[in-house]
Formats: C-alpha cells, structure tokens, sequence
C-alpha cells in the first residue's frame, strides 16, 4: 500500500543559513510529486530530511500516521535513487537490488523471486551478474530503480535522477518511470531543476525557491496562472512587464504598461494604484503589422529585434520602448516579420495577469 | 516477444498487489539494536572511533616525551646545565654540524638523483609504470639493515668495486672506502633515493604535462617550457621530498653506525650512547631534545611553504590555486631582477640540451636504468653472495653451493627469530591496523574545526625521530613496569606503523563516496551492516595497504626493539644487528636473499590485488 507523507512547519539549519524554510505540504498516497527550483535552493535537503539522513531543525513529519523525525533512516522503509545511483561497486547487479532485502533477512527464496520480478519490471533481468561498472549509465539507472522499489517501499524518493543521462535516454527513463510509477501505484517525491521534466511527469509539482516552497499546484495551474513572479519565469517561458493598476472591475483591472499603454488584465489581489508585474505567456502573443486592427485589450507598438525560424514556430524579439517581449508565433503560412518591421502585439486579457 | 511483456505485466500487477500483503519493514532481529543505536549518535561514534588513537598517541608518545623534556632540565631544578654541555663541548658540538651536514648533503643528492626518474614515471604507459615501480618499490621495502649490509659488502677490503680497481691495475691496495663518510653518504642517498622518488612522483603526477606543451605551442623552447612551466609546478613536490628525507636522515641511526668511520658518527648513536654506555641519561634527554628541536624548526620553517601534511601524503591535498601570499610576490620580485640571467642560462641550456629534449625519452630511460641497477644491484649482490662457496664474504663468490642456505635451514636460532618477527609483525600491524582504520575514519569525517591540526598530529611518530622515540619509551616502560613484555613491545611497533595505515585509510575515506552509505541507510542496512556490507568491503584494497605497509614497518623496525625487548627473543632486525657487528659472514646473505624474497612476492601480490580490485570497481572502466 502507498502511504501518504505529511511535512509541518519542516525547518532546516545549517548554521546560520536557513535552507529549508516552513515546508507544509501533503502528499497523497499514490501521487507523484516533484520537487523543482534552482540549484541550491534546498531539494536535496528537503529530500535528505525524507530519508532521514538529516534531522530538522523544526516541524514534524508524518509517513501514513506515525511521525518519523525520530527514526533513523533504516526504520523508515523508503526508497530512494540517488542522482549519482550509488550502486554498491563491489556487488553485481543482483546483489545491489537484493541489498535491501538482504539487510532485512529476507528468506531466500523471497529475495530471489523480488529480485526477478523487480529485474523484470525494468527490464534488466539479462544483466543479473554484470558488475555496475560494466553497465551503461542508463542501465544503472534502471538498477538503482529496481533497488529502490524491490522491498515495497512506502515512499520512492529521486534526487534529479535523469541529470547524468544524455537527452534520448533522458526523453525514455521519464516515460519508464511513469510507467513502473503507475505498475505499482506509488508515492513518488522527485527532484529536478528542469521544467520540463516536471511538467511532463508529475501530478503536483512545489516549486522551492531560496528553501520556500512558492507554489504546490498541477502542471497546468502551474503554467498558467503563477502565483508570483519567480516561478512565472523558472517555470516555461514568460514577458514580465512593469505596470501600474488603475481600475478594479470584479477580478480584472486596467492598467497602464511599461508606462506607455492602456491595458486589461486579470489580477493576483492588487488594489489600485498599486504596482506589478503583468505576465503573459510568449505564445499567448499575437505580432501583426504595425497599423493593423485587433480585438485584443493589449496591444503595444514595437519592431521586431530579431526572428529566429525554429520549424514549427517562430520566436520573435521585439523591442518596445524600453522592454521587450518575446512572441512566439505558430508558423501556418502567415507573412515572416524580418528584424527591424515595425509591428503591433497584443494579447488578450484573460491571458495576462498582474503579478506581484 | 508478446508473451514476456505479458508475463512482466502479470508479475507487476501481482508486485503491486502484494505490496499491502507483507510490508517486510520492521521484519529485523534485533540483536544488535542497543550497539547500532549508540552509533547512530554522533558524539559518541567519534569518541569510540578517535578515543583507541588519542590514547595511544597521547599514552605512548606525547607523555614519554614529556618525560624527557622534563628530565633534560632536571624536573623542577630547571637545570640547563646539560644543553651547555652540548653546545660548549665541541665534540658534541661537531657531532652536532656534522649531522645537519650529512643531512643536507643526502637530500640534495637523493633529490637531485630522483627528480628525473620521477618525471619520467609521469609520463609513462601503465605497463611500464608497474614495471619500473616494482624495481623502486622492492628496495624500498626491504630493510636499511639489508641494503646497509650489502653496501658494506660492496664497499669492503674484498668488495666487487676494489677488486674490480684491483684487476684493472688501477690501484695496488684495496682502498678504504668502507667507515668513511663517502660509505654514509652513498648508503643513506640509496636508501632515500626511492623515498624521493615516490614523494616527488605523488605531486607532480598531478601535474598535467598539457601546460608544458601548451607552453611549447606558444612558442617556448623545450627547455624553457621546462624550466618556466614544468618545474615551478613540481617544486612543491620537491620540497616535501627533501623535508621528509631530511628529517629522517638526522635521525639516521643504522647506516652511518655500520658504513660511518668513528668521525662519522651521528646525533642518533651518540643519543644511545650517551644513554647506553655512558649512561648520562639527562645529557641524552638534552641530546634528543636539541634532535627533536631541529626537526620542529626544519618543519616549521616547511610550513611556511607547502601544507605539512603534503610531505607523507601528496594525496591529502587538493590542487587547488591557494592566495597568492606575501612570500610569493616576494619570490616573483625576486625572479624578475635575475630574469636577464635566466634568459642568458635557457639560451646557453637549449643549445646545449636540444639533442637531449628533443630524444628526452631517451635519455630519460637511459638514465633511469642506471638509477634502477644502483638501487638494485646491492639486493643483487646480497642473493648472489647467499650462494656462495667461500667461507668469507667475497665478492665476486669463487664458486657455487647451496651450504650457506644448508646452514640457514638448521639455525634454530634464525628460525626462532624469524618466527618471533612474523607474529610480532602480525600482532603490530593488526593493531595498527585497526586503531589507525578507526583514527582515519575520526580524522576523515570529524566535523571538529581542527581537522587538519590533529592529523598532522596522528602523523607525529613520523615526525620524531625514532631514536627518540625509542629512548622515550625505554624510560617510560620502564618506568610502568610494560619494559621487556610483549605487550611493550607491540606498543612500540604499532606507534610506528600507525601512520601509515592512517595516510592510506585516509585517502581511501577522502575518494569514498558517502552516497553509498546513505544508499545503504535508506535500503534498511544498520550502521554496523552497512560498515560491513558496503563500506569496508570497498575499502578493502586500502585496508590490505595499510596493514601490508604496517607489517613491513614493524618487520624492518631496530631501533625501538633494540631498546623494548628486554629478554624477549631477538627479532630479525635485532638478531641481524648483532651479528653483522660480530662478523660479516655469508650466512646473513642467506637471510637477506630469503626476506628480499618475502618482501617481492608481498608487493606482487598487492599490486595484483589493487589491479584485480580496481578492474572491477573502477567507474572508469569500459563497457
Ligand atoms: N551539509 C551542509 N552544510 C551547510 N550547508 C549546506 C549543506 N548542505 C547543503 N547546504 C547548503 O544548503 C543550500 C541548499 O542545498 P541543496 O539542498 O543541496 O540544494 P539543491 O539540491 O536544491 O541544489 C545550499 O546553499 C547549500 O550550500
Ligand atoms: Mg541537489
């Protein structure tokens, strides 16, 4: 059975430096929730403090409904893949899987039919007495996994899993992991600095800035309506432009931006008067000639800085005053602005928000 | 196909469905539940780990120590009478500059000597590396009792180099070159020569050699690329080198004893001496403590320019691109006032050196041959002689036979000697092996801001000159009634070789990678399965280093049985020792062939271990 972890008010220490901050959080049994924010902004600790390799400074922590900030890693019964798999180099391929079940004085025909079916679920079971060295990193990876999920484990833990891998195998272990993630329908704690995994593999994804968690939603929400300015930009590809609310009309606001034009936007709880940061998504943003007429609420004059043809799209840069704005346009036949065009952009309304 | 993807399929629903069925979590004996606990704390873990270290450091090395300093002056009379004594009496006094000159001499020459083979070891293929550091790595190991003796067979009246000048007619009369200072001299750079080279090699092998061709795509004539790039990277290197040899070789004790005339005679004999026959204990406590004062001053003044440790463990530190201090400015002004005559001597270097550089290799591998036949050659006239038809130690032997080894197989006494080495070897690198296994871990993975302080302190028994520490001991067991018991001796062993093992543990923990262990941890191990499951198994190459290295210290080990014995049965050393003062005679060949033997196949079998371990686990290894 998949157990839910529980984190409240989890805090972290080192010294002075405080890594892990206020980490409330639910994770249901069954999902797979991925841990993503910068380099250095506190994942592995966080992680670390899962598995009980570091104690928190505050907070309690609950697997299922026993607190567990008490019991050392070995009592815990979770399993974890270690960014650099830690493959035990003096140990074959069954041995490193059957570890676990080994240290726990599992009978042995049980640790020989768990070793198979685990070997089996990642596919490996031709690779039985390779040595780690004698494997691909792909491979190993594949082992570390069969380690981590061979004794049933509560929770799985992945510390950027995915980072040694070249960009094919990377593509291909995400969608093995979703799989086997599904096969035995449990609790996954991922950690990753790339966007896109996250998106692609998890339920729920808590982007973590400076040891915050910032905002804990589903890929989706995530996407499109950022709760403030960090994970706008870390997650996907954003405009952010300086603006000023003026009026409030149930939910949306005019505003002027960039100091220079009239607009409508969605807002994140901003009074008039007040100022931020108006989002929109580089996709969500329609370029046309300058002079031509459009329905949108939003629309800035500018020239275009530079057009980069990427196949299917085209990614402009265009220069607004003193912003600029990327656009990226679907390419379905319609006229290719070249670097200097004079042009218009704009978006609609309920595609832009007001961020602090 | 389709039916193993249906088999998996199968066999994962069933892995999924059962997971609810048998949770094997808290399935554990839970025997050693109380001792796992008690290492999960981590004070208490380090106070186990360090305590077997500090004891026996701070037991058996600081307070004799103490002891002497104190007794030096006369306990509270304060009396510094003994220390003018040494420096107002001019044959003290001499003895005195005569040992730093010796020192001196030795390391520049050791050094000088070893530079270019340890240049050429950089860059060779590994099959040649592990060839050639057989060759070096053989008389490293091998007894300075062994070697001094061979020199005095090379060097006496009937020696190979006299009778080789005799039949050339080049001399008449044997010429004395045995009890002179040359003998000192050309015994001690023998014996340091392959100390200099593996400390030199373990620096500059990080040095990579792209700078020096960087330096010659640049434009850099093969010597200047040398002299401007390659060499200012080693110096480090060498210095550590000439610090360590000089250290030890003002401590030296066996080979200007034996190949030394009565003017040659060092601070070390005349520590014992003064201790053993004229027994002025307090003007040999001064004696060692003016030794040990030098020593403290030579390494002081050394750490001023490399971190200390660099000199018994290149491994410890880190290439790294340390604050550019005072000192190195100071050094760089320095360089651009002599750089006209620098320039002048690259100039006048490259035409004279151009045919050399540019067939470097070759002259390299020619000259380090002749390195490898001197360091050999004596172990190869000590195995020729121990089949020697002459009753005397001639050279070369008149005619075969197998009598001296006849007479080898029937010496009980060597027998009973040889017996007593080998279990006090055992015993002493056990310990060692453990307390300094322990120690390593502590030095390692303490989170104390001293780090680095106390292990140059787990290092002092290298820093002490053994002399010292040997008479320290003496007093000291005997003082605590240890004097002449097995367990003293062992105590004096292990404080030797504990070093050792720490260096080479310590390297290992530095490259271990404590992922492992957490991916241990988190799998359910104990602490004490994952220390045997997982990291002392990979460890292991490293522990029989470390134990290997410990056993060939104590096997090797004079002085301090010498003095801890008491009516102990003679171990080798010992036994070696009285009877090459007594008479030279083939028979002691015999034993030095059968040891030189010992030793070779030990360092066979290690390198064969390391190599074996090391195909398996490497990462770097090929797919
Ligand atoms: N053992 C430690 N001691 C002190 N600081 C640490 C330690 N481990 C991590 N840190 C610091 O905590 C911060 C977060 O580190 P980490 O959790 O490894 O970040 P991430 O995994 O998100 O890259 C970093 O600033 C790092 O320097
Ligand atoms: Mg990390």
């Amino acid at each position: 059975m998949s157990t839910s972890l529980e984190m409240k008010k989890i805090q972290k220490f080192y010294g002075a430096l405080h890594v892990v901050r206020d980490f409330d959080l639910y994770i249901e049994p069954g999902e797979f929730l991925t841990f993503l924010g910068p380099s250095g902004s506190g994942k592995t600790t966080a992680l670390k403090l899962i598995a009980g390799f570091e104690t928190p400074s505050g907070g309690d922590m609950l697997l299922g409904s026993r607190s567990i900030v008490d019991v050392p890693p070995y009592e815990r019964g979770i399993g974890m893949v270690f960014q650099n798999y830690a493959l035990f180099p003096h140990m074959t391929v069954v041995e490193n899987v059957a570890f676990p079940l080994t240290v726990r004085k599992a009978a042995r025909s049980e640790v020989e039919e768990k070793v198979l079916r685990a070997l089996q679920l990642v596919k490996m079971d031709q690779y039985r007495d390779r040595y780690p060295n004698q494997l691909s990193g792909g491979q190993q990876q594949r082992i570390a996994l069969a380690r981590a999920i061979v004794f049933n484990p509560s929770l799985l833990l992945m510390d950027e899993p995915l980072g040694a891998l070249d960009r094919n195998l990377r593509e291909h272990m995400k969608i093995e992991i979703m799989r086997i993630q599904k096969e035995l329908n449990i609790t996954v704690i991922f950690v990753t600095h790339d966007q896109d995994e996250a998106l692609v593999m998890s339920d729920r994804i808590a982007v973590i800035n400076e040891g915050r968690l910032v905002q804990v939603a589903d890929s989706k929400s995530l996407y499109y309506s950022p709760q403030d300015r960090f994970v706008a930009s870390f997650v996907g590809e954003s405009n952010l432009l300086p603006c000023r609310v003026n009026q409030i009309e149930n939910g949306t606001g005019t505003v002027t931006i960039a100091g220079r034009a009239n607009g409508v936007a969605r807002l994140s709880g901003q009074s008039g008067g007040e100022s931020g940061w108006l989002f929109v998504r580089p996709e969500h943003v329609d370029i046309s000639p300058r002079g031509a007429t459009s329905t949108a609420q939003n629309v800035l004059d500018g020239v275009v800085e530079d057009a980069l043809f990427l196949g299917e799209m085209t990614r402009y840069t265009v220069r607004c005053g003193n912003e600029t704005m990327t656009v990226k346009q679907q390419n379905r036949g319609q006229p290719h602005f070249a670097g200097k065009t004079p042009v218009t952009v704009s978006w609609d309304a309920d595609r832009c928000t007001v961020l602090h | 196909m389709k039916d193993v993807g249906k088999d998996n399929n199968h066999m994962n629903t069933l892995l999924a469905k059962e997971r609810a069925a048998d949770p094997i979590i808290g399935n554990v004996a839970r025997g050693q539940n109380f001792l796992n606990g008690l290492l999960a704390n981590r004070r208490i873990r380090g106070a186990v780990v360090a305590s077997p270290l500090l004891v026996l450091l701070v037991g058996f090395l600081i307070i004799p120590l103490s002891n002497i300093v104190w007794g030096s002056v006369e306990g509270t009379k304060l009396n510094f009478a003994h220390y003018a004594r040494i420096f107002s009496d001019e044959i003290n006094f001499n003895i005195m500059l005569h040992t730093l000159k010796i020192g001196l001499i030795v390391t520049v020459l050791s050094l000088g000597a070893a530079y270019p083979v340890a240049y050429l070891l950089t860059k060779m293929g590994s099959r040649a590396f592990s060839i050639v550091s057989v060759f070096i790595l053989v008389p490293l190991f091998t007894a300075f009792l062994i070697r001094t003796y061979a020199w005095m067979i090379i060097l006496g009246r009937e020696g190979p180099i006299n009778n080789a000048l005799i039949w050339l007619g080049l001399v008449s009369e044997p010429l004395p070159l045995l009890n002179t200072t040359f003998a000192v001299i050309v015994g001690m750079v023998h014996v340091f020569i392959p100390m200099a080279i593996f400390t030199m090699y373990s620096s500059m092998a990080r040095i990579n050699h792209d700078f020096a061709r960087a330096a010659q795509i640049l434009g850099a004539k093969p010597v200047q690329a040398f002299v401007r790039v390659y060499l200012p990277m080693s110096l480090p290197g060498v210095f550590s080198a000439g610090i360590l040899i000089f250290i030890v070789a003002i401590g030296f004790y066996i080979t200007p004893a034996l190949l030394g005339g009565p003017r040659d005679a060092m601070i070390s004999q005349q520590i014992v001496t003064q201790m053993t026959t004229l027994l002025n204990f307090e003007l040999s406590y001064a004696s060692s403590v003016v030794l040990l004062l030098v020593t403290i001053a030579t390494l002081f003044l050394a750490s001023l320019f490399i971190p200390l440790e660099m000199i018994w463990s290149s491994a410890t530190i880190e290439p790294s691109n340390r604050k550019i201090s005072e000192r190195s400015r100071l050094l760089s002004g320095a360089k651009r006032a002599f750089h006209p005559i620098l320039s002048l001597f690259e100039a006048f270097a490259h035409v004279v050196t151009k045919r050399v550089l540019t067939q470097q290799s070759r002259w390299l591998w020619t000259y380090t041959t002749v390195i490898l036949v001197f360091l050999t050659a004596p172990l190869i006239v000590v195995v020729l002689l121990s089949f020697s038809s002459s009753p005397f130690v001639v050279f070369p032997p008149p005619g075969f036979s197998l009598q001296w080894w006849e007479r080898l197989a029937n010496a009980t006494d060597w027998h009973t000697s040889f017996l007593f080495s080998i279990q006090l070897g055992l015993v002493a690198a056990l310990f060692a092996t453990l307390i300094g296994t322990m120690g390593a871990f502590w030095l390692v993975r303490t989170t104390l801001p001293i780090k680095r302080p106390l292990f140059l302190f787990s290092l002092s028994p290298l820093m002490v000159p053994v002399v010292i520490i040997a008479t320290s001991l003496y007093i000291f067991e005997a003082r605590i009634g240890l004097l002449g018991s097995f367990a003293g001796l062992v105590i004096g062993h292990v404080l030797l070789s504990v070093p050792y093992v720490i260096v080479v543990m310590a390297a290992a923990l530095r490259g271990f990678d404590r992922s492992l262990e957490s991916a241990a941890a988190v799998h359910g191990a104990r602490p004490l399965q994952v220390l045997r499951l997982v990291t002392l198994p990979i460890l292991k190459p490293a522990l029989w280093t470390g134990g290997l290295l410990a056993f060939l210290t104590s096997f090797d080990e004079l002085l301090i049985s010498i003095f801890l014995l008491g009516r102990q049965t003679s171990p080798l050393p010992v036994k070696f020792w009285g009877d090459i003062r007594f008479q030279l005679n083939p028979l002691l060949s015999t034993a030095s062939t059968l040891i030189v033997a010992l030793v070779t196949v030990s360092i066979l079998t290690a390198q064969w271990i390391r190599l074996r371990h090391e195909q398996r686990t490497a990462i770097s290894a090929s797919k």
